[in-house]
């Protein structure tokens, strides 16, 4: 094992909430061991599936967060000798990571308290929708609804000018477990450190609700500071006021993001000159552009206005591909907005190797899928073992650990 | 004693990524040395909302919100004595994290081998769009192009219409947090072998990494999001289960979150709903049914949520078993929300320029050695002779000269 968690040992009871976190961990080298139902965890039953067909090694999703960990089943609901396995093992780890309603792994025999008795070194990180007490530490949560309640959402949606009356906007990819569990990491790893001072492990109490409620951007700083809330608008940053739209349709139909036009006088000339090559912006010359002030949109005059126009009638005159491209050679961040499997086409993902080939039931040879979110010089990113079947390690961890 | 007292951290980052990172370091004890220019301040020292009508690069409630419990340190490197003590500082450093194009740093000469020379088991961490290696390696980025080509733009949006995408720079937030798990697992691997490593962070890819299964999807069937009805706006991906959307409440625009994943939740929905016929029918009796018939259904929800005000439902739904919650906004997350004022999440600490000025706590809540909140945002500069004593030793007549020789601006 290469990772810089090489050594650590995990115990993760976690289901769609949570099994993001295991997975960073898995990925880094810990030792990660899935505690399981004997018919498999409720995230084998969540699709994709290969081929369409259901199945509790078909699942796509479950491949991806659950690569690299090895599975113990476990039937914690049905059988004392289970639990006391499963009190076993955990007394055996550095870290147990469990997921869902306060209480559901003291429900099943893995109180808090007897835990740390048997295992004072244990880091035990308890990931909840809402935390361990509140009026709504019971409440029920999925995905969307914790993006709602957390406020992710209301910073996105459309102006009334493209989706009259439209709702805040749910961005998919499960992204509210994917903040809570990039703060569970942060935890878990902080607690290591406080191991390493003092000896003893400690509980944490990781709420998505306050992950999310962190994740809001400049959102928070407008109501803590000035008591206004920002406004949503179509595919660029909510703000007080409307701003000029960020994302124009180009000649192939795909979409591109353009934005911070002319804010420095060195892109901008870059911009015009390559504009004006392609028969754009005649008028770019005159003084009027020639101050930043005038030609952002939001607070300069005419110019902007003009500009943004002008802007738009080039984008869909090309390629996206060709505008994201372009202008980054004017030094400019423009885009494209691509589908999240169109990053598989994108050659500089492929030079870092960021795609990683992994094996599954139904599937002839291998198949790509992103690997590492950061790139370790020493400790690299690994694919060990593709996502285990349920129990499929059940003896052999029982015997090791 | 705060669980990472003893990390210090230079911390060459601005805007909000690397803050994102060294926020979370900061609120857990770690020293976090605000390296900064007069010439070139990290923007948001000037972002709205401000106290008063002009910026002093003190009186942001944006910049006090990302930095609060860092030390601020005014380093001119572009003077010879200026990047002298950075090396130096760097020296006695455990972490250099920034957050610039690809190859600044290495301009500076402190690219991985040459901050390795000052320090063998430096951890250094650099946060940029692209990474540091790779054709496209001197491409920029700011959060929303990070969104847009790893995919997360697109996946936010009603069908047929152009994408909604995040409405804030949510790749910030995530490449910040990624960067902080990146530095602690290498200060792990370093604390049991003595290596430090660079940690090359791109965000686009710490982005494309939250989307696995659609990739999968592509790589196994075949099958591109880029097709009729994707992306689904509010309704469900994978698991595919209606009802599953947001309804609008009594008010002007005020939404709540119904997602709805099994039988008996529709049943528990249904009884909340007081039984309406139109609940009892066969078009609405299993999953497959209410997903064949999702317009008719999301009209019905919607037409009897339309007239309740949104936190009495969201209590009565979730009493009932159902998984419901209000969109709610920043105001209603300070003002309104239960949970959050009951867990005394909402702090305030002093402030020069912004008065009592509030934060939000930290996360995770650890139950021994909990994070804290010490001390808002530092004005400019305010630390630079107490940080260069305390970590280089320099004396008052050092710091003197440095001050008379425009080293610290």
């Amino acid at each position: 094992m290469s990772g810089p968690l090489a050594g650590l040992r995990v115990v993760e009871l976690c289901d769609e909430l949570g099994q993001y976190a295991g997975k960073l961990l898995a990925d880094m080298g810990a030792d990660a061991v899935k505690l399981e139902p004997p018919e498999g965890s409720a995230a084998r039953r969540v699709g994709p599936f290969v081929d369409d067909e259901p199945g509790p090694n078909r699942s796509l999703s479950f491949w991806y967060h659950n690569a690299n960990k090895r599975s113990v089943a476990l039937d914690l609901e049905g059988s004392e000798a289970d639990r006391e396995r499963a009190r076993a093992l955990i007394a055996r780890a550095d870290v147990f990571l469990e997921a869902g309603p306060p209480g559901r792994a003291a429900a099943l025999g893995l109180e808090r308290e007897a835990l740390a008795a048997a295992n004072p070194r244990l880091v035990h990180c308890a990931l909840t929708p809402f935390g361990q007490d509140g009026p709504w530490a019971h409440y029920a949560v999925s995905d969307l609804v914790a993006l709602a309640a957390g406020g992710p959402m209301c910073m996105n949606g459309y102006d009334a000018a493209d989706a009259p009356g439209a709702p805040p906007i749910h961005g998919k990819g499960d992204q509210a477990y994917n903040t809570a569990a990039h703060y569970a990491v942060m935890g878990i790893l902080t607690a290591l450190f406080a191991r390493e001072a003092t000896g003893a492990g400690q509980f944490i109490d990781c709420a998505m609700h306050e992950a999310l409620s962190s994740t809001t951007e400049v959102g928070l700083p407008h109501w803590l500071y000035a008591g206004r809330n920002v406004i949503r608008q179509t595919g660029r940053h909510a703000a007080l006021f409307r701003t000029e739209p960020w994302i124009h349709r180009a000649r192939d139909g795909l979409d591109a993001l353009v934005y911070n036009v002319g804010r420095d006088n060195e892109s901008w000339g870059r911009l015009k000159a390559w504009m004006q090559s392609r028969g754009f912006g005649a008028n770019f010359d005159e003084a009027r552009f020639d101050d930043p002030v005038a030609r952002q949109g939001g607070r300069g005059g005419a110019e902007a206005g003009e500009i943004m126009a002008e802007v738009a009638r080039f984008v869909a005159a090309h390629d996206a591909e060709e505008v994201y491209r372009g202008a980054q050679a004017c030094g400019l961040p423009w885009g494209v907005v691509r589908a999240p499997d169109e990053t598989l086409d994108d050659a500089h993902l492929h030079d870092r190797g960021h795609f990683v080939p992994v094996t599954g039931e139904g599937l002839e040879g291998s198949a790509l899928m992103p690997g590492a979110p950061c790139v370790f010089g020493a400790t690299p990113w690994e694919l060990r073992r593709p996502a285990p079947k349920p129990g499929e390690h059940t003896e052999e961890v029982l015997a090791e650990w | 004693m705060l669980p990472l007292a003893g990390v210090r951290v230079v911390d060459l980052t601005w805007i909000i990524a690397g803050p994102t990172a060294t926020r979370f370091l900061a609120d857990f004890g770690a020293s976090v040395y605000k390296i900064e220019h007069e010439q070139a301040v990290d923007p948001i020292r000037l972002g709205r909302p401000l106290a008063g009508e002009r910026p002093t690069l003190n009186n942001s409630g944006f910049f006090n919100y990302m930095n609060r419990n860092k030390r601020s340190v005014l380093l001119n490197a572009r003077h010879p004595r200026g990047m002298e003590l950075l090396r130096r500082l760097i020296a006695v450093s455990d972490v250099v994290i920034e957050n610039f194009s690809a190859g600044t740093l290495a301009s500076w000469g402190l690219d991985y081998a040459g901050l390795r020379a000052l320090r063998e088991d430096i951890v250094y961490c650099s946060i940029s769009g692209f990474g540091h290696t790779g054709r496209d390696r001197e491409h920029t980025t700011w959060g929303p192009t990070a969104q847009a080509l790893s995919g997360l733009t697109f996946t936010s949006g009603l069908p047929g219409k152009p994408p909604a995408g995040w409405g804030y720079s949510f790749m910030d937030h995530t490449a910040g947090y990624s960067a902080a798990i990146a530095i602690l697992a290498a200060l792990w691997h370093r604390a049991r072998t003595g290596e430090g490593q660079h940690l090359d962070l791109s965000q686009v890819e710490a982005g494309a990494v939250l989307n696995g299964p659609a990739v999968l999807d592509r790589t196994v069937n075949g099958r591109s999001w880029r097709r009729a009805g994707m992306p689904p706006g509010n309704r469900a991906w994978e698991p595919a289960v209606a009802p599953h959307n947001t309804y609008p409440c009594a008010g002007e625009d005020r939404w709540i979150a119904i997602a709805v994943m099994s039988d008996a939740e529709w049943e528990a929905l249904a009884r909340v709903m007081g039984e309406p016929q139109w609940a009892r029918g066969e078009r609405f009796a299993t999953n497959a049914a209410r997903l064949a018939n999702e317009d008719a259904l999301d009209e019905r929800i919607a037409a009897w949520t339309a007239p309740r005000g949104d936190y009495a439902l969201m209590a009565e739904l979730q009493a009932a078993g159902v998984r419901a919650a209000v969109c709610q906004k920043p105001g209603d997350r300070v003002e309104h929300d239960p949970q959050l004022a009951a867990r005394g999440w909402w702090r305030t600490l002093p402030h020069a320029e912004l008065g009592d000025a509030r934060h939000d706590g930290v996360a995770p809540r650890l139950s021994d050695t909990p994070g804290e909140l010490r001390a808002g945002a530092p004005l400019i500069g305010a630390d630079t002779r107490a940080v260069l004593s305390e970590t280089l030793g320099l004396d008052e007549a050092e710091l003197d000269e440095c001050e008379a020789a425009g080293v610290f601006m």
